[in-house]
């Protein structure tokens, strides 16, 4: 309790000091908008909506798990077979993390695909929306380049547990705030 | 300010910049290797059916395959995802890619392929009714899929065969 006491009596002092206060808030939303910087970057580097996605299912297990993180690459080559992608099924808000397993080319560069992941006896066919054979170019996200393990689970455990999320970013935002050293 | 907090941020802090460090040299420990895998023969064994159903053309295969990718591997490597694909051009699409068969390889030990008529695990299928006649190409890829870092494909391809002007009635010999 003590350690709480003595945020309060920091928080009353900033209250207290406004050019100190807003120093200290200029300096949170600076911390929040340069991850927002990184991220949009990315977005624009990459083409994708969504430069780095969380395996979420073990439909590609050994190679990648639940909580892995995939860096995701959008850029306009050609879709080929074989290339692990991350798609969105129409109206189905979660990105599925699979192999293509068929590729057709049209004459006028369109692609038709067809997904199936390592771990999973049958093809996607059955996950995509109802009548729908073949994922079209627009509906992949980007293909995974680059693998980075376990960090992932940070985000799984707080969508699991959302009064966390504020808890730990109220927490955080706090300390920023008292922070002196600044 | 308050130093058991101030400890603890510093130590959760450093200890994760430790382990981003060490996963970024891992990935580019291995950014050179070049394994040079040997492929022996990857080939058309027998037309096993070939014939049209629900408007598809849909050809079985068999193949013979002999690689060695255990060159392949390196400390970085968790699993190397190897694949046959038939690549075909028809009418409708100047370009077809079909995995015929595949395998997880965990182990280097694993990486020695001597396999003789194997049956494919998925069939050759088209979309439509264009495959009679068709030169399909057999290519031999492997995904190398790391503990950390960059994901990378090689790929050879190997053997062309033409498929039959005809159908294959069931019990027929080819």
């Amino acid at each position: 309790m003590d350690i709480v006491d003595k945020q309060v009596v920091e928080l009353k002092k900033l209250w207290k000091n406004k050019r100190q206060l807003a120093f200290q808030g200029l300096n949170l939303a600076m911390i929040v908008l340069s991850a927002l910087m990184i991220w949009k970057s990315l977005m624009v580097v990459t083409r994708s909506e969504s430069p780095v996605v969380v395996v979420l299912s073990g439909s590609m297990e050994p190679a990648f798990q639940r909580g892995d993180i995939l860096f995701l690459n959008n850029q306009d080559d050609p879709i080929r077979v074989g290339e692990v992608v991350v798609f969105k099924i129409k109206d189905r808000d979660i990105p599925i993390v699979h192999r293509i397993m068929k590729v057709h080319e049209k004459p006028d560069g369109t692609v038709e695909v067809l997904t199936k992941g390592d771990n999973n006896r049958v093809d996607d066919r059955g996950l995509y929306a109802p009548g729908q054979l073949w994922l079209q170019r627009e509906d992949i996200l980007g293909r995974a380049r680059g693998a980075l393990r376990y960090v992932g689970m940070v985000t799984i455990v707080l969508n699991d547990y959302p009064a966390l999320k504020y808890v730990l970013v109220g927490i955080m935002g706090l300390f920023v705030l008292t922070n002196k050293e600044a | 300010m308050n130093t058991v907090w101030v400890r603890l941020n510093a130590v959760v802090f450093f200890g994760l910049t430790v382990l981003l460090g060490l996963a970024l040299m891992t990935a580019t420990s291995t950014y050179l290797h070049e394994g040079h895998p040997t492929v022996k023969t990857l080939r058309l064994n027998k037309i096993k059916s070939f014939r049209s159903q629900s408007k598809v053309d849909r050809a079985i295969i068999n193949f013979d395959l002999e690689a060695d990718l255990a060159p392949a591997f390196n400390w970085n490597i968790k699993q190397i995802f190897v694949f046959v694909v038939a690549e075909f051009a028809t009418k409708t699409n100047p370009l077809n890619q079909i995995i015929l068969w595949d395998k997880i390889i965990e182990k280097p030990e694993d990486a020695r392929l001597n396999l003789k008529k194997m049956h494919v695990k998925y069939g050759l299928i088209d979309q439509r009714e264009e495959l009679k006649g068709t030169d399909v190409t057999l290519h031999l890829y492997w995904d190398h899929m790391p503990l950390t870092g960059r994901l990378y494909t090689h790929s050879v391809a190997e053997d062309t065969f033409t498929l039959p002007m005809e159908y294959i009635r069931p019990g027929q010999q080819v």
